[in-house]
């Protein structure tokens, strides 16, 4: 495509009409307007018919029109505009009328503000369009290619001193790149790792929860009770194992509801329900909390209690 | 067709447009009494929802402690065709429209019997040469 466009011979040409218009004409003047006004009327031909070849070509349906770039299009559009205001001044001119207060002066410089406002987009989006046009004549690259949308770091530095110089487009990691790594299969659930730990320290951590046990249990709790001045509090909330129970209840109940399933019931929780529902807690009566853990033991290494198993209502339903 | 007593209201009601078909939750109310039948929930929720029980698949209907209170689970397809295409077979089968065929146990134990003798793949042409 021609992109030396005729608007430059006539901003060439402007300068000398008016100096016409002032009176001072000279032969050297004359003839340089004669031949810009051939080179003119060349190019404008020359366009023409290049652009009928574009149009016969459109409506014969060889090149297609429906998935241009639309920034593109206001682009043509306010160039178009902008010359088309251009000749309008230069007719006025030339006939002799004044400019001033012309409302194609006003056109004029919003389409040139709309073009400078434009111009570091079409910086930013140049590559985009270079490979799209290099693909449109080439027609090889597969839609999928991730190599399409590599980023290119030269396009990070901004060449017109504007301040945002981000990136547009996409960037796809290139995974291939790091080459072939070793299989790991997924783990099904995530589980807590105390590798890293020695036997002393898992059996210090083991006391460490004992006396935080102990310290919350129902004896302590309500020495506490007695012999703390604060103001006593009475608040319904219930142990901590109903809570948990009711929580997890709770939880299953919502997953159920949710994904519109029963789900099945262990063994372990048919005989849990069948123990709450009867009337078994005449032994919890004389059953207290485990405070050893806040006696001075010497003994401490021989009482190793196997740790408790979690229930296993919640890690059922995630 | 149900006694005053026993309210049935629906929670979460969703159009599930891909299975051609209306699902939610069912809430029973029924103090003093049993467990209401699912043949009973299923015209009720037709006169409801201004379809024939026959497209009404319920299941999953689980009493609350201390009775009175029953929910489950009800799915309302837009017709039998497509009822029969997407429901699970046992479901059907508690309709009626679906029949497990399995050849009688003894057959089967002798198949199973068979087949300990061969390994792999030959397994499954043995059960074909039933005697």
């Amino acid at each position: 495509m021609d992109q030396h466009l005729p608007s430059q011979e006539l901003g060439a040409i402007a300068p000398i009409v008016t100096t016409l218009l002032d009176g001072n004409v000279s032969s050297d003047d004359l003839s340089k307007v004669s031949s810009l006004f051939k080179g003119i009327s060349n190019q404008v031909s020359a366009v023409t018919d290049f652009i009928q070849s574009i149009l016969k070509k459109v409506e014969n349906g060889e090149s297609k029109t429906s998935k241009g770039i639309s920034f593109l299009d206001v682009k043509y559009q306010l160039l178009l505009s902008y010359v088309i205001d251009l000749t309008h001044l230069m007719l006025m001119k030339s006939e002799g009328k004044k400019l001033e207060g012309d409302k194609t002066i006003e056109r004029l410089v919003e389409t040139r503000t709309v073009l400078e406002k434009m111009r570091p987009v079409d910086m930013k989006i140049r590559y985009q369009v270079d490979k799209l046009i290099k693909t449109a004549t080439s027609g090889e690259i597969a839609p999928n290619d991730p190599r399409r949308f590599k980023p290119n770091p030269d396009n990070l530095v901004s060449k017109l001193q504007q301040e945002d110089s981000e990136e547009e487009g996409d960037d796809e990691d290139d995974a291939e790149d790091k080459g072939p790594q070793k299989y790991v299969p997924p783990k099904v659930s995530a589980m807590h790792f105390d590798g890293d730990l020695t036997v002393q320290e898992k059996k210090d951590r083991l006391i460490e929860k004992a006396k935080r046990r102990a310290l919350s249990s129902s004896l302590i709790r309500e020495l506490r009770d007695q012999y703390n001045e604060e103001p006593e509090e009475i608040a319904e909330r219930g142990t901590a194992p109903t809570r948990k129970f009711h929580e997890a209840a709770k939880h299953q109940q919502e997953f159920e509801e949710g994904n519109f399933i029963r789900l099945p019931v262990t063994r372990k929780q048919k005989n849990l329900k069948r123990k709450g529902e009867t009337m078994t807690g005449l032994e919890e009566l004389t059953k207290f909390d485990n405070i050893s853990a806040l006696v001075d033991d010497s003994k401490g290494e021989e009482r190793d209690t196997p740790a408790k198993k979690k229930s296993k209502v919640s890690s059922r339903v995630s | 067709m149900g006694d005053a007593a026993v309210t049935i209201r629906t929670r979460k009601f969703m159009t599930n447009r891909l299975l051609y078909r209306r699902q939610m939750i069912v809430d029973v109310y029924h103090p003093g009494k049993a467990t209401v039948a699912k043949t009973e929930i299923r015209e009720r929720l037709g006169t409801m929802y201004k379809t024939t029980p026959d497209v009404i698949f319920c299941f999953g209907f689980k009493t609350q402690f201390g009775g009175g209170k029953t929910t489950g689970f009800a799915l309302i397809y837009d017709t039998l065709d497509y009822a029969k295409k997407y429901e699970p077979k046992y479901r059907l089968a508690r309709h009626g429209l679906y029949e497990v065929k399995k050849p009688s146990r003894k057959q089967r134990k002798e198949r199973k019997n068979r087949q300990k003798k061969v390994r792999g793949t030959a397994k499954t042409k043995v059960g074909a040469g039933k005697k």
